[in-house]
C-alpha cells in the first residue's frame, strides 16, 4: 500500500518541491510572529523565544505527520460515506478502520515534517540544551500519541457523515482547533485551559512533546497524555462500528 | 391594463449585472447553514489572541508597543476581520486563472458583458451574503468585547467614521482588482498555483493581518504605510481606532484610491494584451 503511493507521488516530482516550498514559506512567517513578539518582551507565559519555537517546530512535525498519513483519507471518508462507495473498502480481508484511514499516504508532508525536526534541534542547541537517548524515545512514543489523538478527533467528525449526510463543515473545525495548539498553555485562563486538556485535548498534543524537550512538564501529564490516547482511539472504533450499521451502498 | 413584463429593449444595459448579483446571492443563501457555521468559528483564532497577546504585554508591565495599547492591539485585530471582510475575495484568482487556463473564457468573451464587471458582480453577491449573516454575529462580539472588557477605548469622530466607511470601499476595490491582477497572469504562465500561495501569503503580511503594521521594525513603515496592500487591512482598522490624524485622512484615502486605479489600468492593459495570446480549446 505504502509502496504504491510512493510511486503514485514521484510521478509529480516538481508537486514535491512546491509543497516543500509552501510549507517553508508557512514556517518562516511564523517566525516572523514569534520574534516580533518576543522582540516587546522576554517572556511570554513563562517561555522565552527559543522555547516557543520548539513548541513550533514540534506542532509542525505533529501536524504534518498527521497529514501525511490520515488528512486525505479522511477527507476521503467523508465522500465516501456520503456517495455510498465504501463497498470496495468493505469487502477486502483486512480491519475497515485501518483501510480507510491509512490507505493513501502523503510523502510530501513526510518531508515537510523533518524540516520541523531541523528547526528543534537548532532551537534546542540556542537553549543549550542537550537530548538523551530517553528523550528522544519518550518524544517520539508522545508525537505518534499526539498523532493518534488528532486522528482520532478528525476521524470522529469524518465518520459523523454516517448520521447528518454532510459534514464538510465540521472539517474546518480541525483547523480552527489547531489554533490552540500553537501557543503555550499558560497563556490561557483555567477553565478554557482544562477544556483545551480534556474535551478537545489541544494543548496535551503540542505541549506535552515540546514539554518533554526543554524540560518543562509534570510526569503526570505525560501519562494523561498517553491515557487520553488510548480512550480517544478506542472511542473512534466505536464510533465507526456503529457508523457502520448505519450505512447504507450506492452499488447495485 | 397589465404592464408589459421589460423586454431586453427597454432594459437598462447596467440590469444584466443586476441579475448577476441577485442569482448569486440566492445561490448563495442556499447554504446559509455552511455560512453561519463559518460565521461563528471565524472569531476563535481571535480568542488565542486576546490572550497570546495579554501574556506579552504582562511581560511588559503592560507598557504600549508604539504607542498601541494592549486594548487597541485587540481592537484593531476585531477591526481586521471587518477589513478583510470587504478586501478579501477568497477563490477570485484561482477561478480567473482557471478560466484562462481551460479556455473556459469562451462563454464569457461571446456574451455582451464585461468579464470583470461579471466577477466583481459575481464577488459582491458573496460579500452581501457574508455580510448579512456576519450582521448577525458581528455586533454580538463587538458588544461582547466592550462589555467584558472596555476594549473600546475611542469613540470615532464624524470624519474618522465616513473616512473609515471609504476606506473600506478602497479595500474592496485594491483586493479584488489585485486578484484580477494575479488571475491574469495565467495568460502568460502555465502553473501558477504556487505563486498563488506566495501571494496570499505576502498579502496576508502586507495588509497587516498577521501583525499590526505600526509595530513592526520603524524601518519598514515607509515601506509597509504606502503600499496598496497596507488598504487591505490596515488602514481602515486605525483610521477607526483614531491613530490617524484628522488632516492625515484625506492623504491617506487618496493614495489608496491612486492604487485602485492604477491597479484598473493594469488589469485592463493585462487583460489586452494577454486576450492576443488567448487561445481556447474546444468547440
Amino acid at each position: 500500500m505504502m509502496k504504491n503511493c510512493l510511486v503514485r507521488e514521484m510521478q509529480f516530482k516538481a508537486n514535491f518541491v512546491v509543497r516543500l516550498f509552501t510549507e517553508t514559506m508557512w514556517l518562516v512567517m511564523q517566525f516572523i510572529y514569534i520574534s516580533v513578539m518576543y522582540g516587546q518582551t522576554g517572556q511570554i507565559a513563562g517561555w522565552n523565544m527559543w522555547e516557543m519555537v520548539v513548541l513550533a517546530g514540534t506542532n509542525h512535525v505533529i501536524a504534518q505527520l498527521f497529514e501525511a498519513l490520515f488528512y486525505d483519507n479522511c477527507m476521503r471518508l467523508i465522500d465516501q460515506i456520503r456517495q455510498g462507495d465504501l463497498d470496495f473498502n468493505l469487502i477486502k480481508p483486512i480491519n475497515t478502520q485501518f483501510l480507510v484511514s491509512l490507505r493513501y499516504t502523503d510523502y510530501a508532508s513526510i518531508v515537510n515534517s523533518s524540516i520541523g525536526i531541523g528547526i528543534i534541534l537548532f532551537a534546542l542547541g540556542k537553549l543549550g540544551l542537550g537530548i538523551t537517548l530517553g528523550g528522544v524515545v519518550l518524544f517520539a512514543a508522545l508525537v505518534a500519541n499526539s498523532i493518534l489523538i488528532y486522528y482520532s478527533i478528525l476521524f470522529i467528525l469524518s465518520v459523523w457523515t454516517f448520521w447528518i449526510g454532510r459534514s464538510n463543515n465540521l472539517m474546518e473545525l480541525y483547523w480552527q482547533f489547531g489554533q490552540f495548539s500553537r501557543y503555550p498553555g499558560e497563556i490561557y485562563p483555567w477553565l478554557l485551559r482544562r477544556l483545551l486538556q480534556t474535551l478537545i485535548p489541544m494543548l496535551i498534543v503540542s505541549n506535552v512533546p515540546a514539554g518533554v524537550l526543554i524540560h518543562k512538564l509534570q510526569t503526570g501529564l505525560i501519562f494523561y497524555g498517553f491515557t487520553l490516547g488510548v480512550v480517544f482511539l478506542a472511542l473512534t472504533a466505536w464510533i465507526w462500528q456503529r457508523g457502520l450499521q448505519r450505512y447504507r451502498s450506492a452499488s447495485s | 391594463m397589465t404592464t408589459a413584463a421589460p423586454t431586453a429593449q427597454n432594459r437598462s444595459p447596467l440590469h444584466k449585472y443586476w441579475v448577476i448579483l441577485s442569482t448569486r446571492t440566492q445561490e448563495d443563501m442556499t447554504y446559509r447553514f455552511n455560512y453561519v457555521f463559518g460565521a461563528i468559528f471565524r472569531f476563535l483564532p481571535l480568542v488565542t489572541m486576546i490572550f497570546l497577546w495579554y501574556a506579552v504585554y504582562m511581560g511588559r508591565n503592560m507598557a504600549p508597543i508604539n504607542g498601541m495599547s494592549f486594548k487597541d492591539m485587540i481592537v484593531y485585530n476585531a477591526l481586521m476581520y471587518i477589513a478583510r471582510g470587504f478586501s478579501s475575495v477568497p477563490g477570485t484568482m484561482n477561478d480567473i486563472s482557471k478560466d484562462i487556463k481551460d479556455g473556459l473564457l469562451n462563454r464569457y468573451l461571446i456574451k455582451p458583458m464585461d468579464y470583470f464587471g461579471y466577477q466583481v458582480m459575481y464577488r459582491l453577491a458573496h460579500k452581501l451574503v457574508f455580510w448579512y449573516i456576519a450582521l448577525l454575529t458581528f455586533p454580538f462580539v463587538f458588544w461582547f468585547m466592550s462589555a467584558s472588557g472596555h476594549y473600546f477605548t475611542h469613540w470615532p469622530t464624524l470624519w474618522e467614521a465616513l473616512a473609515f466607511l471609504a476606506s473600506l470601499v478602497i479595500a474592496f476595490c485594491v483586493g479584488i482588482q489585485f486578484c484580477f491582477m494575479i488571475g491574469n497572469l495565467a495568460f502568460w504562465f502555465l502553473e501558477i498555483s504556487t505563486f498563488l500561495f506566495v501571494v496570499m501569503m505576502l498579502e496576508f503580511f502586507l495588509s497587516g493581518q498577521l501583525i499590526p503594521l505600526n509595530i513592526l521594525p520603524q524601518w519598514m513603515h515607509q515601506f509597509l504605510f504606502l503600499s496598496p496592500f497596507s488598504y487591505e487591512g490596515y488602514w481602515p482598522c486605525v483610521i477607526l481606532m483614531g491613530k490617524v490624524p484628522q488632516d492625515q485622512l484625506l492623504p491617506v484615502l487618496g493614495r489608496g484610491v491612486l492604487w485602485v486605479g492604477v491597479f484598473y489600468a493594469a488589469v485592463r492593459v493585462m487583460w489586452r494584451m494577454g486576450l492576443k495570446r488567448y487561445s481556447a480549446v474546444g468547440g
